[in-house]
């Protein structure tokens, strides 16, 4: 008795649990240094993201907008249909060129009428504030609309990246002193014009519709050619490697002996989803074009590069999801007589449809994303012909968003820094809608219990 | 006909089933199970008793070659059913299995409605033409699952959302939804509160008018209570095999003795 008192005593001294010892109070201290060093990662992290996303917004919202100059054109038979044929052949003779006097005179029509005008300025400058894409658009319609010869119409032109920039802010009064491009006479008419009512600033499909076009008409810039080429490419990675990517990690995971040569094979995968892309471009160019003879540019061939850089993402992705089914699936099925095709594709496929799903979308989005291996096999090529519909398309050449974003910031028109930026935009809404479904279908497959 | 010596030859003699003659399996380099030569009787329950580890699961297994799924598992020796080589190469196990049907340890409904999940096997053996047939099997399952009265309304509800032992009584309805002539039990009641269990062991009762029954189990009371013959398994070796009421009144191995009395396992 004496001795097992005295014993425990000895042992451990009594000790209050209202007092935290050293051990508890430096094991709490590990705890909150830790959490800490959680809490600054995260706000770091996120503090670069609202940077980033705030930088190319403050860049990049502005390529949505666009200034327009309205006019009513004159377009004068004696210009443009001299002997009154109404042939079209002869009609097409007029050059693009041609067409500038009619949108001069338009303007020195405008002015008469709205009583505008800058002193010493003549109607020649003035129609320099108008995209050198203007002419060009008023003869593509009088060639698609002959008829209209002699009419006066209401036409919306493109101002000029400089009158653009002006109503930005990235022009202004004084740095127009010293450039050979634009005048401040010009943009104290363009302050007339705008009060007048026929310039504005408005949001810019065209932005999203049109084609790429060159150096020095930056307002007619836009991403059509590139989204559909992005589209065309995906449809390609999606066709081809979600088949081939499950089929191959079903047979990997659920059919294959598990012998060194699988062995080998998954540690090839593993390997490919981490080779730079670049490679994979190469290895584009050496095969696809040079060896089989596909087109260069051409949606077919990135998609085919994609995708050999899409499967092991698809292919990881899918293994886990099927390892993550529990085995006792499998051995119900077996148990009611299923062969093993039956279970797998009844039971086991479906439940791991979710990871399946999310694992090809985030491989497609990276896909979407890529750059490198596009530049390689001509995507970075100037393409301002629309890709005609699949099947055909996807052997024309196109451009691809990244490539645009890349293509644009390598000009020099400051001009295309907010094209750049817009792109950009337009890239990371397509990747958060894409994530946004991945996040939806897997809601929906993961209710079905 | 058999060249083996008889085991429990004062039973009432009733219609073999299954016969195992020399089996002997391997994990690997393990030797599971050493030798075993057992007869299995038509329309009786047959417990397989013995410690954690002596094989009895893994014969189960063998019984319906579920083993055939584990690449390192090798099975020596000859099973027959009905005096056919369930092993023989022509032997197709997928209709091995539909003849000889498991319920498993864990109750494992497929996740989908209690309709399909007892659908499942009639549908993929084609055992009906229409949905009225196939509904005519579906409750008629359920009903020797014992579990009809309880998802007669809610047929189209995920099996999975039942209780323990109502997903195991699901289970069961599942596998004999595709006519065994043999069913196999892995410790069906392991998960079940004793309620649960009760409910299943009167089920496997009733199951015996129709089907060779073949019971894993850990508990010996299960065991006494719902089998007519016992065998008693220890490292892989079988011990003892005869009717249940001999095996727990008068054993004749001293080891199946201490295991019956609690001195081992």
């Amino acid at each position: 008795m004496t001795d097992a008192t005295s014993g425990s005593a000895m042992g451990k001294p009594k000790s209050s649990l209202l007092v935290q010892d050293d051990r508890t109070k430096r094991r709490n201290a590990a705890e909150a240094r830790f959490r800490g060093y959680g809490v600054v990662a995260i706000t770091i992290a996120m503090l670069a993201l609202v940077g980033l996303l705030s930088s190319i917004l403050y860049n990049g919202s502005s390529a949505f907008r666009q200034t327009f100059i309205t006019l009513d054109v004159y377009l004068d038979p004696a210009k443009l249909d001299k002997d009154g044929s109404g042939d079209l052949a002869k009609i097409a003779k007029v050059t693009t060129f041609g067409y500038a006097p009619l949108i001069k005179k338009s303007f020195e029509v405008e002015f008469e009428k709205q009583g505008i005008g800058v002193e010493g300025m003549k109607p020649k400058d003035a129609a320099k504030m108008i995209s050198k894409e203007g002419p060009a658009e008023l003869r593509r319609f009088v060639l698609a609309n002959p008829d209209q010869i002699g009419e006066t119409l209401s036409f919306e032109f493109l101002a000029s990246g400089r009158i653009d920039g002006y109503y930005k802010g990235r022009v202004t009064m004084e740095s127009a002193e010293i450039d050979k491009n634009v005048s401040p006479e010009q943009l104290q008419l363009a302050d007339q014009m705008k009060d007048a009512g026929v310039l504005e600033t408005k949001w810019n499909w065209g932005f999203l519709t049109r084609a790429d076009a060159s150096e020095n008409r930056p307002e007619a810039a836009g991403l059509g050619v590139a989204i559909l080429g992005s589209f065309y490419m995906m449809m390609v990675v999606l066709c081809l490697s979600l088949p081939i990517g499950v089929a191959a990690s079903i047979y990997l995971e659920e059919f294959a002996p598990k012998n060194w040569i699988t062995d080998v094979i998954e540690v090839n995968i593993s390997n490919l989803a981490a080779v730079p892309s670049i490679v994979f471009g190469i290895l584009g160019l050496a095969i696809f074009i040079n060896f089989a003879g596909l087109p260069q540019s051409a949606p077919i061939v990135g998609g085919l590069v994609l995708t050999l850089m899409t499967l092991p993402t698809i292919i990881i992705a899918t293994r886990a999801s099927l390892k993550a089914v529990p085995p006792s699936i499998r051995d119900a099925a077996l148990g009611v007589g299923a062969s093993k095709m039956q279970s797998v594709f009844h039971h086991v496929l479906p439940l791991a449809a979710p990871g399946i799903l999310t694992g090809t979308i985030i491989g497609l989005a990276q896909a979407l994303g890529e750059t490198a291996p596009l530049l390689l096999i001509g995507m970075v090529a100037f393409v301002r012909e629309f890709p005609s519909a699949p099947p055909e398309g996807f052997f024309d050449p196109a451009a691809a968003l990244p490539v645009q974003v890349y293509n644009w910031t390598q000009r020099a028109d400051p001009a295309f820094v907010e094209r750049a930026s817009g792109a950009i935009i337009v890239l990371l809404v397509f990747l958060l809608f894409m994530n946004a479904v991945a996040i939806i279908l897997r809601r929906r497959f993961e209710r079905r219990w | 006909m058999y060249d083996a010596p008889k085991l429990g030859a004062n039973v009432e003699q009733k219609e073999l089933k299954i016969a195992a003659r020399g089996v002997q399996v391997f994990y690997g380099e393990t030797h599971a199970i050493k030798d075993v030569d057992i007869d299995i009787q038509a329309k009786t329950v047959t417990a397989f008793i013995g410690p954690s580890g002596c094989g009895k699961s893994t014969f189960l297994r063998c019984l319906n070659r579920m083993n055939d799924t584990i690449d390192i598992c090798r099975v020596e020796g000859d099973i027959t059913l009905d005096g056919e080589d369930i092993y023989d190469k022509r032997v197709d196990p997928v209709q091995l299995r539909a003849k000889v049907g498991m319920v498993f340890q864990k109750p494992n409904p497929f996740p989908k409605s209690i309709y399909d999940n007892v659908a499942y096997g009639p549908r993929i053996h084609g055992l009906s033409r229409n949905k009225a047939e196939l509904d005519e099997i579906v409750e008629k399952a359920l009903r020797r699952g014992a579990i009809w009265n309880e998802v007669k309304d809610r047929l189209h509800e995920p099996g999975t959302g039942l209780s323990g032992g109502q997903q195991q009584r699901l289970c069961i309805a599942r596998a004999v939804a595709t006519e065994p002539e043999v069913l196999l039990m892995d410790e069906p009641c392991s998960a079940l509160d004793p309620i649960a269990t009760a409910q299943v062991e009167e089920l496997i009762d009733e199951l015996r008018t129709r089907y060779s029954v073949v019971i894993v189990t850990h508990s010996m009371q299960q065991a006494a209570r719902v089998s007519q013959r016992t065998a008693f398994f220890h490292l892989g070796n079988l011990v003892e095999y005869d009717d249940t009421a001999t095996i727990f009144t008068n054993p004749r191995d001293e080891r199946t003795e201490s295991y019956i009395t609690g001195r081992i396992g």
